[in-house]
């Protein structure tokens, strides 16, 4: 719980060093511009500013950086709700729905959304973490392989919400996706799959992946319009909109609650990254909605729910750099290095010593959540305008941005290279009616499953029974099959009252007719 | 279809860069009394944010002080170093590239596990300041309180206790080596593989696994969370004084960890001879500075001289151990 006096020294640091505030506002311009730009994924941003953190004092540099962190994590939302392509994997389940709502007309609202969830989730995280800051910690080291591998598989999950025309299909596209999501060298050492190639050594690059399959056949299909948006009406940009979105937001607390949870937990967990808590945070909302019919055409609690996974998942993050000095991501190993830079090394013995310094870091991070908000509407405002824009114009520009992006990604032929191979690739997908997004899936999943499988393996020695001496890996099952089994009584109940209104609809219908067939002679 | 593999065409560009270089290249003497003349690029072949990026940026100040030019520090990740090594063969010698890299284990692993390009041959020490040495340890609340005792527990049964440690690693060899000279048959173990030191500290510290074989210089951050059992160490090591050396429990043969520093190709010591002498009297100045000496302490990192010569012979033998135990690494 909270340390009091440490709280009110926290704050004295705060205010006496007000100087570092000033980096609030550019770090998170940094933070939302590079994020946006399809390629650029929010660990890309951090590493491309760290070495300028050097020359600051610890709070700013501090500052600065956490700064570019929450701009990052709503930057890549923009491209996701205006374009559908994810700015970067985190934001991948944001274009679900956010980019059916702008192709509804809805892109101000859409973005309120997101910025609006964004700003509230990151700002519950922090808080959270002010709040047991100490023994999430401890959890977090104790969650093994079988835990992770449930978490795996409850991503994957997210495959049934995607929908497409063909089962079959979307199967196997999925599992294509696993399977290049396994190339490279394993866990246990093994190579695989890489053509005797050293860079495939590291596997696949997933963004440059991801930005391939998506983007080519996103920009094929667009650039057959003049606009993105085809209504000459709808492309207005609007304040008033883009506000009503945010408030719209506070309409679904229980969407927001759900995914600050799943986004903190998954956060937390070392070696996960915010790319699997949104998906996971999606497919979760969608399967408990009522309205899941209307999820993946517009429905703003898809994109809520993404961006609210996507925002505290940084809370959870910082939990587990601060309290053990163990990266949950890349972006935290990018501020562990750079608080090691400033002769600061965390780890539970930065938290006993100096609590207010982790206080002040914590309470800052919130104070950033609250000035995101401010620039982040100018941001999208602005952002908006490339709805004006004629696709001819636009659509050479992102390929340009985005393979330069991939480029400075790995600093080599290698990005462009697989965002080429991908692009080939996602146009046969959509081709032949594969689902594209089952692909992303599978890669951003695949590494993980394996990896943790295989460790599960290892470890319980081939005996399926140990699985009984790790109750978290129970309980995470057993909520993923209690809430599948709730959606599919929910769905069968649905199902059994829409068939007793449809006869009862027919009845009507038949008494109707029966009655205007009886009152018909006697008109006549 | 032609029988050019890749790695051909990569050998054939590499020997026309050479030729290149060859053609254009000045008289050595000429080109050692203007060095440098412009900036030199710093070849870390790791991502930002690991140790030797670390070293690299914390270090770089006073190297840059003793050179009179300003340092530019390239990352180039990927492939266990191979990527990065590539890369920095790969430009002209003429001293405007150096490496700061974990020569060991990386070079030879590199060369015998995935074969690379370039043989260890290819690189010669400035200077190696960070030794790192593989660590056994366990959760600090563990059941387990010494090595012996962990011996004791697998000898009876292999099964009894999991084990955490990164494949095709110093750490995995030592491990082999300690339960081979144990008697206990390695392949009977329940081993746990890791991608990386890292998830391999997370694995002991959580209590995962039973027993962690990693680098220990890894866990200073963690050393509440755990305790250790044997350090693969000849000599006491003065950054984890508490570790029991292994020596104590068993008479085993050990691969030395990571040894990380400072690195050029070894063609720039044949072609450029005078200007391998400026870099390593730089270096040494630098790492002798009693400023750079205090900064680097508070951040953990190392800056020991050891010299060309030691750091060469300890290098070289660290490859030769690993090409002798090869078949554990597999």
């Amino acid at each position: 719980m909270i340390d009091f006096s440490a709280f009110n020294d926290a704050l004295g640091i705060m205010f006496t060093s007000a100087g570092s505030w000033g980096w609030i506002v550019p770090g998170l311009i940094v933070g939302l511009v590079f994020s946006a730009i399809p390629g650029i994924s929010i660990t890309m941003a951090m590493a491309i500013v760290l070495p300028m953190s050097l020359y600051m004092d610890f709070f700013s540099a501090i500052v600065f950086l956490t700064s570019v962190y929450t701009g990052a994590g709503f930057g890549g939302s923009v491209p996701a709700i205006l374009m559908n392509i994810p700015g970067s994997p985190s934001s991948f389940a944001t274009t679900f729905d956010g980019y059916a709502m702008s192709q509804k007309g809805e892109h101000n609202e859409a973005l309120g959304y997101a910025l609006f969830a964004s700003t509230l989730c990151g700002i519950a995280g922090y808080v959270l973490l002010l709040l047991v800051i100490e023994p999430l910690a401890d959890i977090v080291l104790r969650i093994g392989p079988v835990e992770m591998f449930a978490v795996a598989i409850w991503g994957m999950m997210l495959l049934g919400s995607l929908g497409s025309a063909y089962i079959s299909r979307g199967l196997l596209a999925a599992a294509l996706g696993i399977l290049l999501g396994t190339v490279g060298m394993n866990t246990a050492g093994f190579t695989r799959g890489t053509l005797g190639l050293p860079v495939l050594l590291d596997g696949i690059a997933p963004i440059p992946a991801m930005i391939g399959l998506l983007a080519a056949s996103q920009l094929l299909s667009l650039a057959s319009r003049d606009y993105i948006i085809e209504a000459e009406g709808s492309r207005e940009v609007s304040l008033r909109k883009i506000l009503k979105g945010c408030w719209g937001t506070m309409k679904y607390p229980g969407v927001l609650l759900r995914g600050s949870i799943i986004g903190i937990i998954i956060g937390a967990v070392p070696g996960v990254g915010s790319s699997i808590g949104n998906l996971i945070a999606y497919a979760e909302t969608k399967r408990t909605a009522k309205d899941s019919a209307t999820f993946g055409k517009g429905n703003p609690k898809g994109v809520i729910a993404a961006e609210s996974a996507v925002a505290s998942g940084e809370g959870g993050s910082m939990a587990t750099m601060l309290a053990l000095g163990i990266p949950g991501g890349g972006a935290t190993a990018i501020l562990i290095a750079a608080f090691m830079m400033h002769n600061i090394v965390p780890g539970p013995s930065f938290i006993e010593t100096q609590k207010p310094m982790v206080y002040a870091i914590i309470l800052n991070n919130i104070v950033q959540a609250i000035v995101l908000l401010a620039v982040g509407i100018g941001f999208i405002y602005v952002a908006s305008n490339i709805m004006k824009v004629r696709t001819r114009y636009v659509l050479p520009a992102i390929l340009v941005i985005a393979t330069l992006g991939t480029f400075a990604v790995t600093g080599e032929a290698a990005g462009p290279i697989t965002l080429f191979v991908f692009a080939l690739l996602g146009y046969a997908l959509n081709r032949y009616q594969y689902p594209v997004s089952a692909v992303v899936v599978g890669i951003l999943l695949g590494r993980m499953l394996e990896t943790e499988f295989l460790r599960s393996y290892q470890l319980s020695g081939g005996n399926p029974l140990y699985i009984l001496e790790r109750p978290g890996a129970m309980a995470i099952f057993a909520v993923m099959f209690a809430s599948l089994a709730m959606t599919a009584w929910g769905k069968r109940k649905q199902n059994r009252a829409e068939a007793a209104e449809a006869l009862a609809m027919e009845k009507l219908r038949d008494e109707a007719a029966a009655h205007a067939a009886h009152t018909t002679p006697s008109k006549g | 279809m032609t029988h050019f593999t890749r790695r051909d065409l990569f050998k054939i560009s590499a020997g026309g860069v050479a030729v290149a270089s060859g053609m254009v290249a000045m008289p050595s003497i000429l080109r050692a009394a203007t060095y440098p003349s412009r900036p030199i690029n710093v070849i870390v072949p790791f991502a930002t944010g690991g140790y030797n990026d670390r070293l690299s940026r914390a270090f770089m100040p006073y190297l840059e002080q003793e050179l009179g030019q300003p340092l530019v520090i390239v990352n180039k990740p990927g492939a266990g170093t191979q990527l990065g090594n590539s890369y920095a063969l790969n430009q002209p010698a003429d001293g405007y590239s150096i490496l700061c890299t974990s020569a060991a284990p990386y070079i030879p692993l590199t060369v015998l596990l995935q074969n690379a390009p370039y043989k260890v041959e290819d690189f010669t020490m400035i200077n190696l300041p960070s030794r790192d040495y593989t660590l056994a340890a366990t959760s600090s609340g563990g059941p387990v309180k010494t090595f012996a005792e962990v011996i004791e527990k697998l000898k009876k049964d292999p099964s009894s206790l999991s084990i955490g440690v990164q494949p095709a690693s110093a750490d995995y060899a030592n491990m082999v080596l300690a339960f081979q000279a144990a008697g206990i048959d390695p392949s009977k173990l329940r081993i746990v593989t890791y991608d990386g030191g890292g998830p391999a500290r997370n694995a002991t510290a959580g209590a995962q696994v039973d027993v962690g074989f990693v680098g220990g210089e890894g866990f200073l951050p963690l050393k509440s969370k755990i305790r250790p059992l044997a350090i693969f160490a000849a000599e006491k090591v003065d950054w984890f004084p508490d570790a029991p050396l292994i020596g104590a429990t068993l008479k085993t043969d050990f691969v030395e960890g990571s040894q990380r520093g400072w690195a050029v190709s070894t063609k720039l010591t044949k072609e450029q001879p005078e200007i391998y002498k400026i870099l390593v009297a730089a270096v040494e100045k630098a790492s002798k500075n009693p400023k750079a000496i205090e900064t680097l302490k508070l951040q953990e990192l190392a800056t020991t001289w050891y010299g060309p010569e030691a750091s060469n012979k300890a290098y070289l033998d660290n490859a030769a151990k690993m090409a002798k135990y090869v078949d554990l690494l597999k």
